[in-house]
């Protein structure tokens, strides 16, 4: 009974050590089902298709935007694409704002959430089925925060036409509408720089009665300050605070503006220096 | 002193705190303080008047200060700077139930345990020196040179990760600013941002 139980201890200790040692690439990750996903059927050679990388967090958990704000991390892939196929950049969905404590704010998402991003097939493609793999790390946090990974999978046949998804192409076209667009024909955004604001102008050619900047440099408004919009005939003038880590000028504000209930742009503002 | 002068004095130096608590920019002068260490001594920032001081924001549960402390990574800046005359403060502002909140004997035994050489571990259960600093993130590094300038306000490296295996890899942006600094150079990359996880304050 005695060797038993010590068995047993032994046994809970390997566990205990192996599992310290961030365990094995196999294990999965415990608070988020991973999947890649494709929004079409089949690659053809030749040209573009979309695939995603779809969380569904554990509620209460969330993960992080490409600037994830005051603390955190985006989450990172390192693709392993067939021969001849080339990645493009994330298409990031706008963000949620995730508030840790009264002088803190980061920028991510919970629930669910597809990062997608397109992939190109060179013209000649060896073999039936085109083999997509990626090393996906993040880090997810409810009141604390654990790193996890996943290596994920995806195999498509390869074939002369394509077809979209049926499974899952409908939430492709669902995050399409998150994706952060360029600013309508005739809008534009400036900004000037205060002493410790920046103004951020939006010309709409109608009013704006509410809208979040998201930037997407860290560093250089204080993310947990509130948002000063004030409306104008043509659109909105979005008081900003400057960030206690700005110590040079900036010349331009990029991030995303979201109109709540309505679509997100990208905006790129250049900003102009005070008069001296 | 009559009361309604005392009282005046107090509300003045109430105010100047909230004043300060957005406003730790590199160049201007790092907020007085004083706080009680883990060995229950007070520490007040004005007696390191003349020193380097190196600021430290830790939680001891989370990942990325993790990171450097199970690689030795914290251990060895620790023990290179105070070596050099550094007062290295280590700051633990976790509140009472939340992640890294721990009692000044356990914070000795996990001293000892990783081999750590801060100066002093400031207990700020509070959070009050945390909002100050408008600490961030753990960890989170502030130097404050031999004026009580703040000269450096950021990440503890160019590598916004958990990864021990990035450090190798890394600029040790509290290191370079250090040397510069010592060197009498002014410092390069004097505000970055900070990563890691949230500082858990109390509210």
């Amino acid at each position: 009974m005695a060797i038993f139980l010590n068995i047993r201890l032994a046994a809970s200790l390997i566990v205990a050590l192996a599992s310290s040692f961030g365990g094995s690439p196999q294990a999965p990750p415990q608070h988020a089902r991973v999947e890649l996903l494709s929004r079409q059927a089949s690659v053809k050679p030749n040209s573009d298709l979309q695939l995603g990388v779809h969380f569904i967090l554990e509620k209460g958990w969330h993960i992080y935007w490409i600037n994830p704000g005051d603390s955190g991390q985006p989450p990172s892939f390192n693709w392993k694409l067939p021969l001849g196929f080339s990645a493009g950049e994330i298409q990031w969905p706008r963000p949620e704002r995730l508030q840790p404590s009264k002088e803190l704010l980061d920028y991510g998402y919970d629930n669910e959430v597809l990062l997608p991003l397109t992939i190109h097939a060179p013209s000649a493609i060896g073999g039936r089925a085109a083999e997509f793999a990626a090393d996906a790390k993040w880090i997810t946090c409810r009141e604390v925060c654990i790193p996890e990974h996943a290596d994920l999978h995806l195999s498509l046949p390869v074939g002369a036409t394509t077809s979209l998804d049926q499974q899952h192409s409908q939430l492709f076209a669902k995050t399409d509408r998150l994706i952060p667009q360029p600013l309508p024909r005739g809008w534009n955004a400036s900004a000037t720089s205060g002493k410790d604001d920046f103004v951020l102008t939006i010309r709409a050619g109608q009013p704006i009665t509410q809208a979040d900047f998201f930037p997407l440099d860290p560093g250089q408004i204080d993310n947990a300050a509130p948002q000063k919009l004030q409306q104008t005939s043509h659109g909105a003038k979005i008081a900003l605070k400057k960030s206690d880590l700005l110590i040079k000028p900036i010349t331009a504000l990029r991030g995303v503006l979201v109109i709540p209930g309505g679509p997100a742009y990208r905006i790129e503002a250049h900003v102009r220096q005070p008069i001296q | 002193m009559n009361r309604r002068y005392r009282f005046i004095r107090r509300a003045c130096a109430l105010l100047a705190l909230v004043a300060s608590a957005f406003a730790v920019k590199v160049g201007d002068p790092a907020p007085g303080f004083t706080a009680v260490d883990s060995n229950g001594k007070q520490q007040r920032l004005s007696d390191y008047k003349g020193k380097f001081v190196v600021l430290e924001w830790h939680n001891q549960g989370c990942p990325y200060t993790k990171k450097h402390y199970e690689s030795g990574n914290m251990q060895r800046l620790q023990k290179e700077w105070t070596a050099k005359g550094v007062i290295w403060l280590t700051a633990i502002s976790s509140a009472p139930g939340t992640q890294g909140f721990v009692t000044p004997s356990q914070e000795n035994n996990y001293l000892k345990t990783m081999n750590a050489a801060p100066t002093a571990v400031l207990m700020d259960p509070g959070g009050s020196l945390g909002h100050l600093y408008a600490a961030k993130t753990t960890p989170h590094m502030f130097i404050i040179d031999p004026n009580g300038t703040l000269i450096y306000n950021g990440a503890i490296d160019d590598h916004p990760t958990s990864d021990q295996g990035d450090i190798a890899r890394s600029k040790n942006y509290v290191s370079a600013a250090l040397e510069q600094a010592m060197g009498g150079k002014p410092v390069a990359e004097a505000a970055t941002r900070p990563y890691g996880c949230s500082v858990k304050y109390k509210d």
